[in-house]
């Protein structure tokens, strides 16, 4: 195996950390939207932080050997899939970075709850609903995706 | 330019076989999750259980069908179903062998959500399933010869 066969395999398991991760926050956070109880929204959110493991790692791995990657097989930095590629990166990251803080904020209010008798609350359904929020958590799945689309196609290059 | 291997009409294809991979991904490490932490919180087992199994059934099986069809019209456009290299067997064996691991997952998370049996039986299947789905992307991406 090459230099570039072992790049590229470092840098797809970096897209599938970051996908599959994105995949495990995504899907405990809509169950936890449809749970009332707070003890239940708590450990729903709690187990989101292995998924954002999973998402660090390929965050990491998919900017490293990805650029990495355009050195090695000679492609431009400059290019255009290159530069949106990096720019979605980062707002993803700035979106889950958000997005992040304010579900862990929304698990401290539901374990608390749930230690205070565990009955449905309108503020942690309203946090939990909180347009902003969602609106951040859903563009940054959107550019995951965008990134994975510039991957495949490579406009520009 | 499209991903390698890949010419620039089928990048639809690809993609489409690469989101289906990652998902798939995604959905049996979701479930491998929830269910080691069905068989630690029993405060909340049922709960974890039942979305566990709902997840196999809404997440892992459409996954793995975008993953098989991408693969099949990226291997037919491509003619590697004439003259396969021993990367693509070894993800068609993973994938292939891949229903038959997620039948039994699917039925091990019925009697998992239902009976309250078998979980053990659900996380284990799912860990391992996840090691082979590894072995797969490593034989995809690096092509080994």
């Amino acid at each position: 195996m090459s230099k570039y066969d072992w790049l590229l395999f470092f840098h797809v398991t970096g897209a599938f950390l970051l996908i599959g991760g994105t995949v495990v926050a995504a899907s405990l956070s809509l169950a936890a939207l449809r749970r009332e109880r707070p003890s239940e929204v708590a450990v729903l959110l709690g187990l989101v932080r292995f998924g954002v493991r999973a998402i660090y790692a390929g965050v990491f791995l998919t900017l490293v050997f990805g650029l990495w990657l355009v050195h090695d097989a000679g492609y431009s930095y400059g290019s255009f899939w290159v530069i949106a590629a990096l720019v979605l990166w980062v707002y993803a990251n700035a979106a889950g970075g958000i997005g992040g803080r304010r579900e862990e904020e929304t698990r401290k209010l539901a374990e608390r709850l749930a230690a205070e008798g565990d009955a449905p609350s309108a503020e942690l359904r309203a946090r939990q609903r909180d347009p902003f929020t969602l609106g951040v958590e859903y563009s940054g799945g959107v550019a995951i995706l965008l990134i994975l689309v510039l991957m495949i196609w490579k406009p520009g290059a | 330019m499209i991903a390698s291997l890949c010419h620039a009409y089928c990048g639809g294809r690809l993609f489409l076989h690469v989101l289906g991979a990652t998902l798939l991904f995604g959905g049996v490490l979701t479930v491998v999750i929830l269910s080691i932490a069905g068989l630690r919180l029993t405060q909340h087992t049922e709960l974890l259980r039942r979305l566990a199994f709902g997840l196999t059934l809404l997440v892992v099986w459409p996954a793995w069908i975008v993953m098989r069809v991408g693969a099949q019209l990226v291997l037919t456009s491509e003619g590697l179903d004439k003259h396969s290299p021993s990367w693509v067997g070894v993800g068609f064996a993973v994938s292939d062998a891949g229903i038959v691991v997620l039948l039994l997952l699917t039925l091990f998370g019925w009697l998992a959500a239902r009976r309250g049996c078998a979980l053990n039986a659900f996380a284990g299947l799912g860990s391992l399933y996840l090691v082979a789905l590894g072995v797969a992307w490593f034989f995809m991406s690096a092509k080994p010869t």
